[in-house]
């Protein structure tokens, strides 16, 4: 199958490329070419396309092994670097944008709530990055000693997608008339999409990243 | 074309069957249950499913003063009067659409029509103004205060103010606190020196 036939089935997964760092014209080349190239796991490359692209779907992650877990931590770090880098600060001038017709109260406590909620999306993601992903990496290389295991790791994964509905609710229902209708969609497009994206993200390590890693520590016999 | 149901509620078999013959000759309306008092209709409202509930204002049982906080389950429905006898305005109030046995048979299926149809655009059980106790809860929450200082503050149940709570969450879509606070901020239910941000 070539890349162009999964991007005309789902536009969504150009996002997906583009996180990954795909450049573009990929020409015709397949997608086995294209994970070649860019040095990514092709089984894996086409059960992240699926997780976001159909909403039923059941990754199977017993055909994963621990060889792909580099891969996978690799391109969910690399979500991470396009929230921080393109997403929130977009969205960020949006909410600045309709905060321009507040009073100057509401405009403060409303980029305040903001601005809140992108510190805590923070810590969630620098967690990931400075304990659980080196963990999973070290345990990839199979250098895993005695410390915590995948399953608290787990535990602690805090949700992050509540608040984003409160700020979603917030816009559409009770931002006061002077802001427009047009600069509140463009900024709710942005944020349904990002929504969505942390579900699925939040899905990938639940339903993908979790099972490989909990059944590689039980090869180990950790 | 779909055909709305409806429940009667009369004790008088000769009221009842002659609605239910004038409802069925409009073949908008379908009366699909007749029980003497409210209480059995409550029992069965799930199997009935009725769109639109007609209550007879004579019940010798009485009727109460607020018919969907009695019987919560009839809230999905249109509450219509068949005035047979007059009663206070406070009880009146209630009903969607008040039907008079003296009405044209046109002007009754009119009123049927308006009420179920205002109900299916604005469902009772689903309204999203709070409550003046809703309100109480989520100015404490805002403010801070933990569930049993909020219980102990009006005198409710913690159990009470936590249903608040998933009230309030349910009609602002706001879970966090922060997110309702800002909500309490908005509506002018706070002053920005009540909270600390």
């Amino acid at each position: 199958m070539k890349i162009i036939e999964l991007i005309d089935a789902d536009y969504g997964l150009l996002s997906i490329l583009l996180r990954l760092d795909i450049q573009l014209p990929f020409g015709d080349i397949s997608i086995g070419e294209m994970c070649r190239r860019y040095d990514m796991s092709s089984a894996l490359f086409l059960m992240i396309c699926r997780m976001y692209a159909c909403p039923d779907y059941e990754p199977d992650s017993a055909s994963l092994t621990a060889a792909d877990l580099p891969h996978l931590v690799r391109y969910l770090r690399s979500s991470h670097r396009y929230w921080l880098d393109t997403v929130i600060p977009r969205i960020g001038r949006g909410v600045d944008d309709v905060l321009q017709s507040c009073d100057r109260m509401q405009a403060e406590v409303l980029r305040k709530f903001y601005n809140d909620y992108c510190d805590e999306i923070r810590r969630h993601l620098q967690y990931e990055e400075t304990e659980m992903f080196p963990y999973v990496e070290r345990l990839a290389r199979g250098e895993v000693g005695a410390e915590i295991r995948m399953a608290e790791y787990m535990e602690n994964h805090t949700d992050i997608c509540d608040k984003i509905d409160d700020i979603k609710s917030i816009i559409l229902k009770y931002l006061p008339e002077s802001c427009t209708t047009r600069q509140r969609c463009d900024l709710l497009f942005d944020i349904f999409s990002l929504r969505d994206d942390l579900a699925k993200h939040t899905l990938v390590e639940s339903k993908i990243l979790a099972p490989v890693v909990m059944v590689e520590e039980r090869r180990r016999g950790l | 074309m779909r055909r709305y149901r409806v429940a009667i509620v009369e004790e008088s078999a000769v009221v009842a069957e002659g609605l239910r013959a004038l409802l069925a000759g409009g073949g908008e309306f379908e009366a699909v249950y007749v029980a003497e008092d409210i209480r059995t209709l409550a029992e069965r409202f799930a199997l009935v499913a009725p769109d639109a509930v007609v209550v007879s204002t004579s019940l010798s049982c009485g009727l109460p003063r607020n018919i969907r906080s009695a019987y919560p389950d009839l809230r999905s429905a249109a509450l219509v009067a068949l005035a047979v006898a007059v009663r206070e305005e406070e009880i009146m109030r209630q009903f969607d659409s008040v039907v008079n046995i003296y009405d044209k048979p046109s002007q009754i299926l009119k009123k049927l029509r308006a009420a179920v149809e205002q109900c299916e655009a604005n469902p009772y059980g689903d309204s999203h103004d709070l409550s003046d106790r809703e309100r109480d809860v989520l100015v404490r929450v805002a403010k801070g205060l933990s569930n049993k200082e909020i219980a102990d503050d009006l005198n409710i149940s913690i159990h009470t103010v936590m249903s608040h709570r998933k009230n309030i969450a349910h009609k602002t879509g706001i879970k966090s606190v922060a997110g309702l606070t800002v909500y309490a901020l908005l509506n002018n239910l706070l002053d920005r020196n009540d909270v600390e941000l």
